[in-house]
């Protein structure tokens, strides 16, 4: 049987018999999770089964390319300007802070301890440490997503769990896109070779004309069929330029998501668009990410075992310093960063983004931290959010009704109204950043970005 | 005029892109076939403004973007999206399943029969002796005895025969026709890929044994054959009756499902060596008529939707592949074999038509929708030339470059039947949008009358 074959026939019954009991156990137990998909892979990866040999794998890149491009894009549909002017100052900064700490405080003491564990020097090991930073940086906003579908979008926690969650993935993009700007080797041919600051202009502007030629492309488009032919073609095309150049795919299709939210009068459709196609190429992602896996040649397991310590501290150091110095210690207590600690298929797409450029440091290494830090926190990372907001729907909204809240398969449409907004369901399906960060709440089982 | 500052737009940012490709780069195939779709849309676009069907636009955006003229998409990027063309091929085998009725079959079955009987009949024999008479002229059959030249040209014309279902129903999923000329072009043109394979694998057969070609290892019995028809029927109705299956318990994700189908058929195809075509046609005739309810049409329209990227893709690929200079320099042997060819299928479809007792419109516009060629023809070509090292490439390249003319004059031909047969309106798009308030392009009465929003994409 060709492994081509074999490939379907597994991702499908797998994709099958989840997503049969997905919904039930993302509502009943709280865990959202793709992990099983990164497992998955990893047993039919040369590492394990033989199945997908390397060949296979190489001929599939194409597919890795475009799923890295079309999760990008969908990280920047959440940035609609008019409803980020709505956003409290106080929100972004904390989200912001905490979002710099992480890769900071990761990305510096990964540099500085695989310089001295791998016998590098700082340069060279500053690449694979800022890329574990950006990784670091990256929460999954999936916990939040099923949590928020139960308790109500509106309170304060979950607001600024779910602006923090979007700030973390585009500061984690924007850090690995311009990494791979610094490290990019010189094209042939041509007559001087670019400066670094020169291919981050290429990237923006990859992101930033593909945008503008898609806002052309797309007009008031409204068929949503049209609309997946145009938008298939721009992700294809804007991550197949970032390839083709070896560049990170993620940030100019970011962009090209932000530009076209912002522009495009029909941006519920295009959403609604790249939604649909999320989940599969969500699953194609881990999939090969799992068969892509190769332990590290260099001592691995410390620097790994380094990168997850650092990251809960990151996380919730950053967010616990970023509070302290504000006046939302009463609103959010100091602990919401441990609701960040969740991760998802981002992280992996860093993760196999810097794997790509096989030219850069330790790249199995990183790669086996993403790996590492999604198989930890991934199935625990809605509970993880419930247990620090619940605290705040008791205070706020009794003990009653906040038990009612947390019954198992309960959404926010079923809870008891109360007298603010803060458990109502909201009004607007609106999919961009001010209702939430990705899909919404009865998608909440969707990418698990 | 906006499309047209895109396609200049879109062919800036290749130029500016293409020359800073470094060598540890990604493959060029993913930056090409994203080009491709947006180039060929953008293209498809203005040529629905003018009248012209759209699978026209994409075959000349890829003639024009393609190694013969501006070089955009090379031909090792073209090798390298292969597997688009065969994911397309088996979506459109399966598409094309799916719209026979079994009602319908039964009903128009001696008619189809009739008519495809006698308009294939009467072109292979004018091709055939066309070739045979000109032999002298005829690149692939010079230094032959007659047997031999007989033998190479009842090959050449059984490839020359063949119809396209991709544009066929390219066209009529793009107007929304389904009168009876519609229907049954699409009938004959469906049911001549069954025989047409037959016919080809006939007349391979014949040709190893008479002209055999130096140093072949290649084998061709009656069984294998057989096996490559009826295992393709057997291997397609147990596929369709697992996604009937699929489609009365589970019918989550059909957009994936499709994609997951085409895939999987054309895979299972390959390895239990049957006909992929075939497979993916019985597959979809055997999903549209067992499943319950609209669930058929449910998939259908997924897969429709899921695959109209690729189509774009696909038919811009074969225009990449037509070579103008071949197709210039064989102009003495091309010409009189699509003449032959049209003039064959003109009045074998008159004659069938007549005798299946069919109304006179599909006696006198069905043949028009007959003319097109593409990934099928393409496909068997290559066939022969992989068979035949030495004579194979002349005969391929002839083919394709009667396939050239005939892709390019089928769909318009085709459109124009279903025209004037009143089964389509023949005013164009710009003129539907301004005629009609409140509907906005792909909505119009003209662009797919009796559809439901979303049931046409502008692809397939």
């Amino acid at each position: 049987m060709s492994a081509a074959l074999t490939l379907v026939l597994i991702v499908a019954v797998a994709y099958l018999a989840t997503h049969l009991a997905f919904d039930w156990i993302a509502r009943r137990l709280l865990i959202v999770s793709g992990a099983e998909y990164l497992v998955l892979g990893i047993l039919l990866g040369p590492q394990v089964s033989g199945i997908l040999t390397g060949d296979t794998l190489d001929s599939f890149a194409p597919f890795t390319t475009l799923a890295l491009g079309w999760i990008g894009a969908i990280v920047g549909m959440q940035f609609f300007l008019p409803n980020l002017v709505r956003i409290r100052g106080i929100v972004f900064r904390l989200a912001f802070v905490e979002a710099i700490l992480t890769l900071t405080f990761v990305g510096g003491l990964l540099t500085v301890a695989m310089a001295w564990m791998l016998d590098m020097s700082y340069v060279q090991a500053a690449f694979p440490g800022l890329a574990m930073g950006a990784i670091a940086t990256v929460s999954a906003p999936t916990g939040i997503q099923v949590v928020a579908s139960r308790i109500g979008r509106r309170h304060p926690v979950v607001h600024q769990l779910e602006v923090t969650s979007a700030l973390d993935a585009a500061v984690a993009i924007a850090a690995i896109g311009i990494l791979l700007c610094i490290g990019h080797p010189s094209p042939i041919g041509i007559a001087r070779p670019l400066t670094s600051t020169e291919w981050a202009v290429v990237t923006l502007g990859i992101g930033v004309i593909g945008g503008v030629l898609f806002h052309l492309f797309l007009g008031e488009e409204r068929d949503i069929d049209r609309l997946f032919i145009s938008l298939a073609g721009a992700i294809i095309l804007t991550s197949g330029a970032a390839a083709y150049l070896s560049l990170s795919p993620l940030l100019p299709a970011l962009i090209v998501g932000a530009v076209l939210v912002n522009t495009s009068d029909n941006r519920e459709e295009i959403e609604r668009t790249l939604l649909t196609a999320e989940r599969p190429f969500y699953f194609v992602l881990l999939i090969f990410a799992g068969a892509t896996w190769e332990p590290s040649l260099r001592s691995w397991a410390l620097p790994v075992l380094l990168f997850l310590a650092a990251r809960g501290v990151g996380k919730i150091g950053g967010a616990r310093l970023a509070t302290r110095f504000s006046d939302e210690k009463e609103a959010l207590g100091l602990d919401w960063g441990r609701a960040l600690l969740g991760q998802g298929g981002l992280a992996i797409a860093i993760g196999l983004d810097y794997l790509q450029h096989g030219r850069l440091a330790v790249p199995n290494l990183v790669f086996t931290a993403a790996v590492a830090s999604v198989l930890l926190t991934d199935l625990s990372s809605a509970r993880l959010v419930r247990s620090v907001v619940m605290p705040f729907v008791t205070r706020d909204m009794g003990p009653e009704i906040a038990r009612t809240l947390a019954e198992p398969g309960r959404k926010e449409a079923d809870a008891p109204a109360t007298d603010g907004d803060v458990a109502s369901p909201d009004p607007s399906p609106d999919p961009t950043l001010e209702a939430t960060t990705g899909a919404a709440p009865d998608d909440a089982t969707g990418g698990n970005r | 005029m906006r499309r047209v500052i895109i396609l200049i737009l879109l062919l800036l940012l290749m130029r500016l892109i293409l020359p800073l490709g470094i060598e540890e780069g990604g493959p060029q195939s993913l930056l090409a076939f994203g080009f491709l779709i947006l180039a060929a849309y953008s293209v498809g676009e203005l040529a629905k403004q003018f009248g012209l069907p759209k699978v026209v636009g994409y075959l000349v955006a890829g003639l024009f973007f393609g190694p013969s003229v501006l070089a955009i998409v090379s031909e090792q990027v073209s090798e390298e999206l292969a597997p688009v063309g065969n994911l397309a091929i088996a979506l459109i085998a399966f598409l094309a399943g799916a719209e026979l009725r079994w009602a319908e079959v039964k009903e128009n079955g001696t008619k189809i029969l009739k008519i495809l009987g006698s308009e294939l009949s009467i072109s292979f024999v004018g091709i055939v002796t066309l070739l045979v008479v000109l032999r002298a002229f005829v690149p692939f059959l010079e230094d032959t005895t007659l047997v031999q030249a007989l033998a190479l040209a009842a090959l050449f014309a059984s490839i020359a025969i063949v119809h396209s279902p991709a544009v066929t129903l390219a066209l009529l999923t793009e107007t929304g026709a389904r009168g009876p000329v519609a229907r049954t072009t699409l009938g004959v043109v469906l049911v001549a890929d069954v025989a047409v394979i037959l016919l080809f694998s006939g007349a391979l057969a014949g040709a190893r044994a008479v002209a055999p070609a130096p140093g072949s290892a290649y084998t061709l019995s009656f069984g294998l054959v057989t096996w490559e028809i009826l295992g393709s029927i057997l291997v397609g109705a147990a596929l369709g009756g697992v996604i009937a299956l699929y489609l009365r318990f589970v019918q989550r994700e059909l957009v994936m499902f499709a994609i997951v189908v085409a895939f999987f058929g054309a895979e299972i195809a390959e390895l239990a060596h049957v006909e992929t075509l075939l497979t993916l046609l019985t597959a979809g005739f055997v999903t549209e008529n067992v499943s319950r309810g609209d669930a058929g049409e449910q998939l259908r329209r997924a897969m429709e939707r899921s695959s109209a990227p690729v189509f774009v893709v696909f038919f811009a690929l074969a225009g990449a592949k037509i070579a103008v200079v071949q197709v210039a320099a064989l102009w003495y042997v091309v010409l009189p074999i699509v003449a032959v060819r049209a003039l064959g299928i003109r009045y074998g479809t008159t004659i069938g038509a007549r005798w299946a007792g069919a109304t006179p419109k599909e006696e006198k516009h069905v043949w028009m929708g007959l003319i097109s060629q593409a990934g099928v023809a393409i496909g068997l070509a290559s066939v022969v030339a992989e068979a035949y090292p030495q004579r194979g490439p002349i005969i391929r390249d002839v083919m394709l470059a009667v396939i050239a003319i005939n892709e390019t004059m089928g769909p318009i031909l085709f459109r124009q039947a279903l025209v004037r047969s009143g089964e389509v309106d023949p005013r164009p798009q710009s003129e539907l949008t301004r005629g009609t308030p409140g509907e906005g392009p792909g909505e119009g009465p003209g662009e797919a009358p009796g559809e439901a929003p979303g049931e046409a994409p502008d692809a397939a």
